[in-house]
């Protein structure tokens, strides 16, 4: 073997470790501004059929294809339809890469609840309120949305989205567990000290064999952008918030760091390993009757304590409600997927006509009864839904959206608020894991975000 | 005045074959060149270009040219010296376990016995399985609550470990996927490297009445050491740009244990949407790679020289 070819293979080698690591900028593409149609493109006729496409996580993209697209078409038929799902920590990227660039694909953007102002900043969305007034159908009630969910989709005073698919963080109670411990089922009243005082005993020896098998909690303790959300609803329940109306960090306080403490204090009635637990290890422990609560998004509810596929409870032995009640309110956070249009979309009055029938009280209705979406709407909330598996779950929603409009629960609304969760994942994750007090954790914290010019 | 010397023209002949010859490579290298230069240098540059701008993001192209701010950014950011940090203790730890496991292990399938072309197809499994998936599957493996590994160390009497929840711990993890998944990679160049040593060397060296030992320290490992360093080498620049396994065992935690260098590049670029210091950070980790790459090129040669 001599020197030459090998180093020739090398530096070849070396050239693909280049381009890897260079390959972001690959997406980034020259665009020139596509005129929108001042029309809005009509609603298509039998002849000329309108075609519109929507971009959507896709855990529900091919429920909506399915099931969604042939229920609107009964009364847009000639409205076609087209969504592509996409995996979720991809969305945003692609979301932002596509409504920016020359030709758009997709007419309509679903975005998750902190994406709204960065997908504004960067002039991709239609302000439906505004752009869309000459399309909206006069019934529609923008006033019967709940305050907080129908925030998710506004940003300095314009209106880009309606809710979609609605969800709260809650508070899930094994009924059973409790029974065992000697403890009466948590209500809605429950407070942190009340709960942190019952939490030792609900981690119990079940079945006798002297070994401890159900502990009292498991919920996102990982480093991960959502695990803050559960310091946070603590935090926002004792009266805390995250930003000042600066938006400059005001939860390096007293009330931060025991907010912080007290999600780390959960860890001792966490089953062994919670600390690596996030969405799917504290669902599969709570589904299997190993945690007696849970802190979870709503929206797992169904997957939870009905269907017998996925899950060991009965309906029955569920309970949900909001999160324990600080010295302020109870506890929650939010988290809403958004309908909205995009702004270069050569059909906006087809893709706002598909948002106002699904956001709409009949639509949102079909929605919730048939496919299980949690809704936004106070009408719906107060219509007894079809399956009876809701009407806790609908009590609860209510609960939490009044409690999250009071507390302001929800991640910082600011073009870079994915870039605060990153700082606050990293900096509540090393307070968890040991490597830093939960005081200098958020100092950390608060000196990053500071330097971020919100 | 001097009348211009005639060219013979056996030699004007060559220079047109010479030239004729010269287009006729190009022309076939053309191509190649053209792909290679649009794949590989205008993503660097393009990269480099991004890293001294801000990203407008509402055109997704370089804006506003900020100079070395991006730059000064990266370097006062504590997270990213701890990710470097990281890295270098992932491939301090990682490089020289799967040399010497996979140098070791080629020894033995090299041996003479039964079964020994299963286990070496049995070998090829980790490393075509996706990287996501063996992270995904470690960490069921590994979970403290339904895991396989603590349940079998506890049939031994040890544990039980918080493999993904402890600092230390998972970092190991991390490296023992790692291993799992490019050892046999070693192993196969290895074995292919031991099969192509000349066996008259061997020979002579038995008929001078040399034992094992001596064999493989005064001939089998000198032979062997161009393609150790390649080998290592070509581990290095995989094991760099290491980020999947992390992304999908741990997330870079606990804290920020194992958040390797290209993983925090990917969520500043994707989740935090910091593109021009992620380009300038990946800039960074280029010229560094390089430099060090330039290094044991160097060293290599060095050794097969002495050798």
């Amino acid at each position: 073997m001599t020197h030459e070819p090998r180093n020739r293979r090398l530096l070849s080698r070396r050239g693909v470790v280049a381009a890897g690591l260079s390959a972001l900028p690959v997406l980034a593409l020259p665009a020139t501004p596509r005129a929108q149609t001042a029309s809005g493109g009509g609603l298509g006729t039998a002849a000329a059929p309108v075609e519109i496409r929507m971009i959507a996580n896709e855990a529900f993209a091919n429920q909506w294809q399915a099931n969604m697209v042939p229920e609107f078409n009964k009364s847009f038929p000639h409205v076609r339809v087209k969504i592509d799902g996409v995996p979720y920590p991809e969305l945003l990227a692609k979301s932002l890469l596509d409504s920016t660039g020359a030709n758009p694909t997709y007419d309509i953007i679903v975005a998750d609840d902190p994406w709204v102002p960065q997908l504004a900043q960067a002039g991709a969305l239609l302000d439906l309120k505004a752009d869309a007034k000459a399309w909206t159908a006069p019934d529609f009630d923008w006033e019967d949305f709940n305050a907080a969910p129908l925030a998710a989709s506004a940003w300095r005073g314009k209106q880009y989205g309606v809710p979609l698919r609605s969800n709260m963080l809650l508070m899930f109670t094994n009924k059973t567990l409790y029974k065992k411990a000697g403890l009466p089922a948590p209500t809605p009243k429950l407070t942190w000290t009340e709960y942190l005082a019952q939490a030792p005993k609900l981690v119990q020896d079940t079945n006798g064999d002297g070994k401890v098998d159900a502990w009292a909690i498991d919920t996102y303790f990982t480093r991960d952008s959502l695990t803050p959300t559960i310091w946070q609803a603590i935090l926002n329940s004792n009266g805390g918030a995250l930003l000042d109306k600066d938006n400059k960090p005001a939860f390096n306080t007293p009330t931060g760091v025991a907010a912080l403490q007290t999600h780390i204090d959960l860890l001792k009635y966490a089953p062994p390993g919670a600390k690596s637990h996030g969405f799917n290890e504290s669902l599969q422990a709570f589904r299997q009757g190993q945690t007696a609560t849970m802190f979870m998004w709503g929206s797992v509810f169904k997957a939870t304590a009905v269907d017998p596929k996925t899950t060991t409870l009965k309906p029955d032995e569920v309970g949900i409600q909001v999160m324990p009640v600080g010295s302020k309110l109870p506890g929650t956070h939010r988290g809403i997927w958004n309908g909205t249009v995009a702004k270069k979309s050569a059909h906006p009055q087809a893709a706002w006509a598909l948002l106002q029938w699904l956001s709409s009280k009949q639509g949102e209705l079909w929605h919730a009864n048939v496919l299980g979406a949690f809704p936004a709407r106070k009408s719906t909330l107060a219509t007894p839904p079809e399956s009876a598996w809701l009407v806790p779950v609908y009590a609860a929603l209510q609960q939490a959206y009044d409690a999250a409009d009071a507390g302001q629960m929800w991640r910082p609304r600011s073009p870079k608020s994915d870039a605060v969760q990153q700082v606050l994942a990293d900096e509540t994750s090393r307070a968890m894991s040991g490597e830093a007090s939960a005081a200098d954790a958020l100092a950390s914290a608060a000196q990053k975000i500071g330097r971020m010019r919100l | 005045m001097a009348s211009p010397t005639p060219r013979h023209p056996k030699a004007r002949s060559r220079r047109v074959v010479r030239l004729t010859d010269l287009a006729g490579r190009w022309g076939f290298m053309s191509p190649a060149a053209v792909l290679l230069v649009a794949t590989l240098a205008y993503p660097i540059f393009y990269t480099i270009r991004i890293s001294f701008s801000e990203l407008d993001l509402s055109t997704f192209s370089p804006g506003e040219w900020v100079g070395w701010d991006n730059y000064i950014d990266v370097l006062r950011d504590d997270r990213f010296w701890n990710a470097l940090r990281v890295t270098g203790v992932y491939l301090a730890l990682a490089l020289p376990l799967q040399m010497v496991l996979g140098f070791g292990i080629a020894f033995l399938v090299n041996a003479e016995w039964r079964g020994r072309g299963a286990v070496r197809a049995l070998f090829l499994i980790p490393m075509v399985v996706a990287p996501i998936v063996a992270g995904g599957v470690w960490r069921m493996m590994l979970d403290p609550l339904w895991g396989l590994a603590n349940a079998l160390i506890g049939l031994v009497g040890l544990g039980p470990i918080d493999w993904l929840g402890d600092p230390a711990w998972a970092m190991a993890t991390i490296v023992i996927v790692d291993t799992w998944r490019w050892t046999p990679f070693v192993t196969l160049i290895a074995t292919a490297a031991l099969l192509a040593l000349p066996g008259d060397v061997f020979e002579a060296a038995e008929i001078d009445g040399a034992n094992w030992w001596t064999k493989f320290w005064f001939i089998t490992l000198p032979l062997l050491v161009p393609v150790i360093a390649a080998t290592f080498i070509v581990r290095w620049l995989g094991a760099v740009k290491m980020f999947d396994i992390a992304l999908a065992a741990t997330n870079g935690g606990p804290g920020r244990a194992t958040n390797v260098i290209n993983l925090f590049i990917y969520e500043e670029a994707f989740r935090s949407l910091n593109f021009a210091g992620a380009a300038a950070m990946a800039v960074i980790v280029l010229v560094g790679t390089m430099l060090l790459t330039a290094v044991f090129l160097r060293g290599s040669r060095m050794l097969e020289e002495r050798h």
